[in-house]
């Protein structure tokens, strides 16, 4: 006899089998698994729009069309020339400035889109060098991964977590931004320590280099001088509303005293309010903004959130839930489980689709132990296990799948070498860290 | 300074934005692609769609091109110069020094002009105004060469009665780089910036041509 909790699961695990493979689009796997469920009535329309996290999908809706736009202005171009020019044509300065600026910009916008804007660059300086360029391919991407692990809208897996339990933008700065920025040292003294010898330029090509380095014009990359100050005021405003999102009410009621003090602003509230202003003011056509939204990543997440409330509908998770709180005895105990667990299916499945099944499986869990500790296991395994192999997050694919287009190989074993270990050193840090905030 | 086609200084080089691209050459797509391979194109092109092609286009406004990236041998370099060209911009010492080359420095009179007025005048008038060209062509000389001095640039000197266009076509065969002013052969219009000989030139020479 087939039962209801048999085809979720059975729709769960061929959607994401197609996801992994990604013959299909991950969107069009992601909505046909979807339809699957509410044809057969396992998620019914009322319980879809319970289980379809809206706040995911606003935020990161209002996060690419304030990328969108700030793109127009070659605000990107310029971050990237600006940084190569710093580097001073020193190969182990370009792989720091280029991490460091990386992990920043990832840390407060999308990954995808700051390793689409900055590979370019990092591939024209190594070949200006004339020095192999995977080190500075694969160090950004790391750094990419480590950076978006700091901040609330730093990563998918973040945003995913911080909606659905409710988690403020200082929380996150406060749980993960100390992990993010220790991982990332780590990161960068393993890269001197590895590659630290091969990175190396003499003098006299130094030269050459920096002159043809400094001929580079960050001004002329600058499209429209005017839409370039407004993007980068706009997304430092909308920066400063995710740091006081959820006080936004008792700053206002002190000059506008009919707002609720109680009030707070959802951080996809503070994302969309962003993109508003910035479509007002910068005089962008709508049309042509909205048309860049990147629509199949939001019906990818709808899918995946509707295929995941299956398994919660028919008490697939709920079963899990159960089984681990019987074989875990504490708080700690989790943590160890949930970010090792997730750092390594993460690794497999791909961060994105990982989180959004261990979600409600926390949610579930948080009957019999206190689960807020989890939501950062969660975030840490999810962000770090990442960097695990060359298909565990988009910003290794989009990297990859850059460098690939320009005739350099980096193959599957070289990645998950380097991958590997970065996961688990950073994931044993980022654990130890949390175990001396919120202790085992 | 209006660099011209292939021109190849360093540091000036870089100052041009004529049809660039980092990609301009896409590696022959092999014929059985591994499963890794193809799986990140999959991947890859789901997650970026054609964003990557319009970065591409983007970039291609500032970064140079392999081919763009050599830099040119350029051990001499030939500078005609004429009536009308009255200096020398005070850039042009700082990308000139910046070669390791030899400069030529080579005034022509036009010969045809010196001609016409032989014939519907006398010899002596022709002469007259062949001494006066002269005269100012070796102050130009001297003028231009003291300051190629100063830049640490080595000079030769030239001055003779020619054809503006088919000495100087003649004679790039033996120089990597011609530096051209844009009064060469013409005085400044009203209506054209460059003078319409420095225009053929710059049409037929086959050396790295710097129009200032």
């Amino acid at each position: 006899m087939i039962s209801v909790e048999l085809i979720a699961i059975v729709v769960f695990l061929l959607t994401y089998a197609l996801i992994v493979d990604e013959r299909i689009h991950r969107a069009v796997a992601a909505m046909a698994g979807a339809a699957v469920v509410v044809l057969l009535g396992i998620v019914p329309w009322d319980r879809l729009l319970h289980h379809v996290d809206f706040g995911t999908i606003f935020l990161l809706m209002g996060m690419m069309i304030i990328v969108n736009i700030s793109r127009n202005s070659g605000l990107f171009e310029y971050i990237a020339i600006r940084t190569a020019k710093l580097a001073n044509g020193s190969p182990i300065k370009v792989l720091l400035l280029f991490s460091l600026v990386t992990a920043v910009v990832s840390a407060f916008l999308d990954n995808v889109t700051t390793v689409l804007l900055l590979t370019p660059m990092l591939l024209y300086i190594a070949k200006v060098m004339k020095l192999n360029p995977v080190p500075f391919l694969l160090a950004e991407i790391l750094a990419s991964n480590v950076g978006g692990a700091g901040t609330l809208i730093g990563d998918p897996p973040n945003v995913m977590i911080a909606s659905s339990a409710g988690l403020t933008f200082n929380e996150f700065i406060f749980n993960m931004g100390p992990i993010a920025v220790v991982d990332l040292v780590i990161i960068l003294v393993m890269f001197y320590l590895i590659y630290g010898k091969s990175l190396k330029v003499d003098e006299a090509e130094r030269e050459t280099i920096v002159t043809k380095l400094d001929a580079l014009d960050e001004r002329a990359a600058i499209l429209d001088l005017k839409l370039f100050k407004k993007s980068i005021f706009t997304i430092l405003f909308v920066v400063f509303m995710f740091f006081i999102h959820d006080k936004v009410g008792s700053i206002l009621h002190t000059v506008l005293p009919f707002v609720d003090p109680a009030m707070g602003l959802e951080p996809a509230e503070v994302a969309l309010i962003g993109a508003a202003m910035l479509l007002i003011w910068s005089r962008e056509s709508p049309e042509a903004i909205f048309e860049k939204i990147e629509w199949p990543a939001l019906f990818f997440f709808g899918g995946l959130f509707v295929i995941v409330g299956a398994l919660v509908e028919t008490g697939v998770i709920s079963d899990i839930a159960i089984f681990l709180i019987a074989h875990v005895n504490t708080t700690g105990e989790a943590m160890f489980i949930i970010a090792w667990f997730s750092a390594f299916a993460s690794a497999i499945v791909d961060n994105i689709p990982l989180t959004a099944a261990l979600i409600p499986l926390i949610h579930d869990m948080g009957a019999t132990m206190d689960i807020y500790p989890l939501w950062w296991a969660l975030s840490l395994g999810a962000c770090m296990g990442g960097n695990g192999t060359a298909i565990a997050a988009s910003a290794n694919v989009v990297v990859l799948g850059i460098a690939d287009r320009e005739g350099i190989k980096i193959s599957f074993m070289d990645f998950l070498k380097i991958g590997m270990l970065v996961l688990v050193v950073t994931v044993a840090v980022g654990l130890g860290m949390l175990y001396l905030m919120y202790g085992w | 300074m209006l660099p011209c086609f292939r021109q190849t200084t360093p540091g000036v080089e870089e100052a041009l934005n004529v049809g660039r691209s980092i990609n301009p050459i896409s590696e022959p797509m092999e014929i059985k692609m591994s499963y890794y391979t193809s799986l990140i194109n999959r991947k890859f092109r789901d997650v970026v769609g054609k964003r990557y092609d319009a970065v591409l286009r983007e970039y291609s406004e500032f970064l140079l091109t392999e081919e763009e990236m050599q830099v040119a041998e350029v051990s001499s370099i030939l500078i005609p110069l004429d009536i009308f060209v009255e200096d020398v911009p005070p850039e042009l010492y700082e990308v000139l020094s910046a070669y390791d080359a030899d400069v030529t420095l080579a005034y022509i009179i036009d010969a045809h002009v010196y001609n016409i007025i032989k014939e519907t005048l006398n010899e002596s008038s022709a002469d007259e105004l062949r001494v006066k060209r002269e005269e100012y062509g070796h102050s130009l000389l001297s003028k231009i060469s003291d300051k190629l001095e100063e830049a640490g640039v080595d000079s030769q000197q030239r001055l003779f009665l020619g054809n503006k266009g088919e000495d100087v076509e003649k004679m790039v065969g033996n120089y990597d780089l011609i530096a051209l002013s844009k009064s060469y052969g013409a005085e400044h219009g009203e209506t054209k910036d460059i003078s319409p000989l420095v225009i053929r030139l710059t049409q037929k020479m086959t050396i790295p041509t710097l129009i200032y």
